[in-house]
């Protein structure tokens, strides 16, 4: 039964100028999912070998723009902007000081992303999303991306500050849930995010700007992934807070338990960073014992993974049950498949089975030979990414925009989402699906099309590719869908009351034990871990460091 | 605890479904480790 303090709970709206800072890093995102969603069509499309680019627009200027727009503006943006929202809800308004703090974060990251967009556009910068030297872009490009990171950093900090405030206010109090996994997430991305400014300030800047003349593109890479494979988890836990204690509130549940979700947000901040040579398996310079330290402490993430997925079906089972579902799985046909905020980031949660089991093959190791720099890597992450995270975020926007714009989502709206994540996953089942099956058969990533001088296998390839630009043409109507139900909800939508959904924490949960909020403990063992992966290689890398390459530009 | 608590706790299902993503993540685990045998 709903308590008066629910009730009440049930009802409190994020501040207006919050609700506007949070609303300006969503409009961004949906910006870059239009443009990033349409140079990912004519990808898909170039690569069927049917279709040439025109006006002499190149491929990887395409495929630039599609994976920085969506892998790191699109991702970024809405991160923050619901992040704000959510302490905002969560912890209280911000203070004047701290929204102003806001602010200026996101025009320095607006600035950056313009600043970068030129550069690509004017195609000074064709070095896709991973800008691997020595592949060298205009150096706009790199001050650009600088930008994004250090004003991701300054929004972090308002963030932050509000967290720290509300500790002070409350001593010896667990934080609330979601600030509480909104400070996880942004201390893993401070961490992790120095790798890549550390390289993009001491490497790729001096080095476009031609004050040196070679860069050591093994260190360069190693500070990209010690940043990459920890974005992988930015995207992610934002997902999972969405899983954990936005879910259970739309379907009437309760929170299983408060402390193992904490505690799955703590190992996930462990098991994120020390990891990055899972991407470098394949690189020579690493001695094999640290590549399989870091496979180890990769495989680690298991165990917060799989207490997630049994924390949700955990949920969704009691839930199901209250309902008066029976047998071992009547409780699944209970739960309200007819409610978009729910059955949208359902299905995100369907697509992670694949993609984790797809993942772990990837970090195998030798295992790694089998996919390496092959398309199955980005049908990997088109489920990772595209599906899960982008699936539960849309699912996000359905509640979160109408709760700041003071709309509601309609019922024709919301079947039309339900439809939306039906295209989508139908889409994407064909194109990655497609993707992985032919990446085993060897098709590259990252590669314009070809026919490798008539080569055989490479003959093989085509067909899939064709089902890749089937896939990747339905998934770009289901972007038109999903643009159409977000302009609704910003400007067209009814006015009214929509709820920002909060979970409860199950009665029969175990009280949160302080611990799991001692971050003296935690920011301990994770520095230590990342000390521990990456202290002896990196020293040999610099003492035995290869010859330094020049910058080249093929585009 | 009462019989209907014990009841509204039952979580049988759940535990067939971590083991089904268990059992899912170890078959493909193992089909791409057959394949990488046979190639490498």
């Amino acid at each position: 039964m709903t308590t008066i303090k629910e009730k009440a709970q049930d009802f409190v709206r994020v501040d207006r100028r919050d609700g506007k800072l949070a609303l300006a890093h969503i409009y961004v995102a949906f910006i870059a999912l239009f443009i990033g969603g349409l140079c990912g069509l004519l990808q898909v499309l170039v690569r069927s070998g049917q279709f040439t680019l025109p006006w002499g627009i190149g491929y990887y200027q395409v495929l630039t723009i599609h994976g920085v727009l969506l892998g790191l503006i699109l991702t970024t943006y809405f991160i923050l902007g619901f992040q704000i929202a959510a302490i905002s809800r969560t912890s209280g308004t911000l203070t004047d000081k701290q929204r102003l703090v806001g602010w200026i974060g996101f025009w320095v990251m607006t600035a950056g992303t313009v600043a970068a967009s030129i550069m690509v556009l004017l195609n000074e910068a064709s070095v896709l999303y991973t800008f691997y030297a020595p592949l060298q872009a205009h150096w706009i490009f790199y001050v650009g991306m600088a930008l994004v990171v250090v004003g991701s950093w300054i929004v972090a900090i308002a963030q932050i500050m509000k967290y720290v405030e509300w500790r002070k206010a409350n001593p010896g109090q667990p934080s609330p849930l979601l600030s509480f996994m909104v400070i996880v997430n942004l201390a893993m991305w401070i961490i992790c995010s120095l790798g890549v400014a550390v390289e993009v300030v001491f490497q790729l800047i001096p080095w476009s700007l031609g004050w040196v003349d070679k860069v050591d593109v093994l260190l360069s890479r190693t500070l990209f992934w010690y940043f990459g494979h920890p974005l992988v988890y930015f995207w992610l836990l934002p997902a999972y807070m969405v899983w954990y204690v936005i879910i259970p509130k739309i379907i009437g549940g309760k929170i299983f338990s408060d402390a193992l979700a904490r505690l799955s947000f703590m190992l996930f901040l462990l098991f994120s960073i020390p990891v990055g040579f899972h991407h470098q398996l394949t690189e020579p310079g690493i001695d094999s014992f640290w590549k399989f330290l870091q496979v180890v402490l990769t495989m680690m993430v298991v165990i917060p993974s799989l207490l997630t997925a049994f924390s949700m079906f955990a949920t969704f089972e009691l839930r199901g049950r209250q309902l008066g579902g029976r047998g071992l799985f009547g409780w699944f046909k209970k739960l309200p498949w007819n409610d978009a905020r729910f059955t949208v980031p359902f299905i995100g949660m369907a697509a992670f089975i694949p993609a984790g089991a797809g993942g772990i093959i990837n970090a195998s190791h030798q295992m790694n030979a089998l996919i390496h720099n092959t398309i199955w890597v980005t049908g990997h992450f088109h489920l990772t990414l595209a599906t899960t995270v982008v699936l539960t975020f849309f699912g996000a926007a359905y509640w979160l925009i109408p709760h700041l714009t003071g709309r509601v989502l309609t019922k024709q709206m919301n079947k039309l989402a339900i439809i939306q994540a039906i295209v989508w996953a139908f889409g994407m089942s064909i194109m990655s699906g497609a993707m992985h099956v032919v990446g085993l058969m060897g098709a590259p990533r990252r590669s314009d099309f070809s026919t490798y001088g008539g080569a055989q296998q490479a003959t093989e390839w085509i067909p899939y590719q064709i089902a890749q630009a089937v896939g990747g043409t339905i998934l770009f109507i289901g972007i038109i869908l999903v643009l159409y139900i977000v302009a609704n909800l910003l400007w067209f939508a009814p006015k009214g009351e929509t709820e920002f959904p909060v979970g409860e924490v199950s009665e029969n949960a175990e009280k949160t034990p302080m611990w799991l909020e001692n971050w003296k403990i935690w920011l301990t063992i994770c520095i230590a871990l990342i000390l521990f992966a990456y202290t002896v290689p990196v020293f040999e890398m610099i003492q035995n460091a290869p010859p330094g390459s020049k910058g080249y530009k093929f585009w | 605890m009462s019989k209907k608590k014990e009841k509204d706790s039952d979580l049988k299902g759940t535990l067939y479904s971590v083991g089904f993503v268990g059992a899912f993540i170890l078959v493909t685990w193992f089909l791409a480790f057959y394949l990488f045998i046979d190639r490498f």
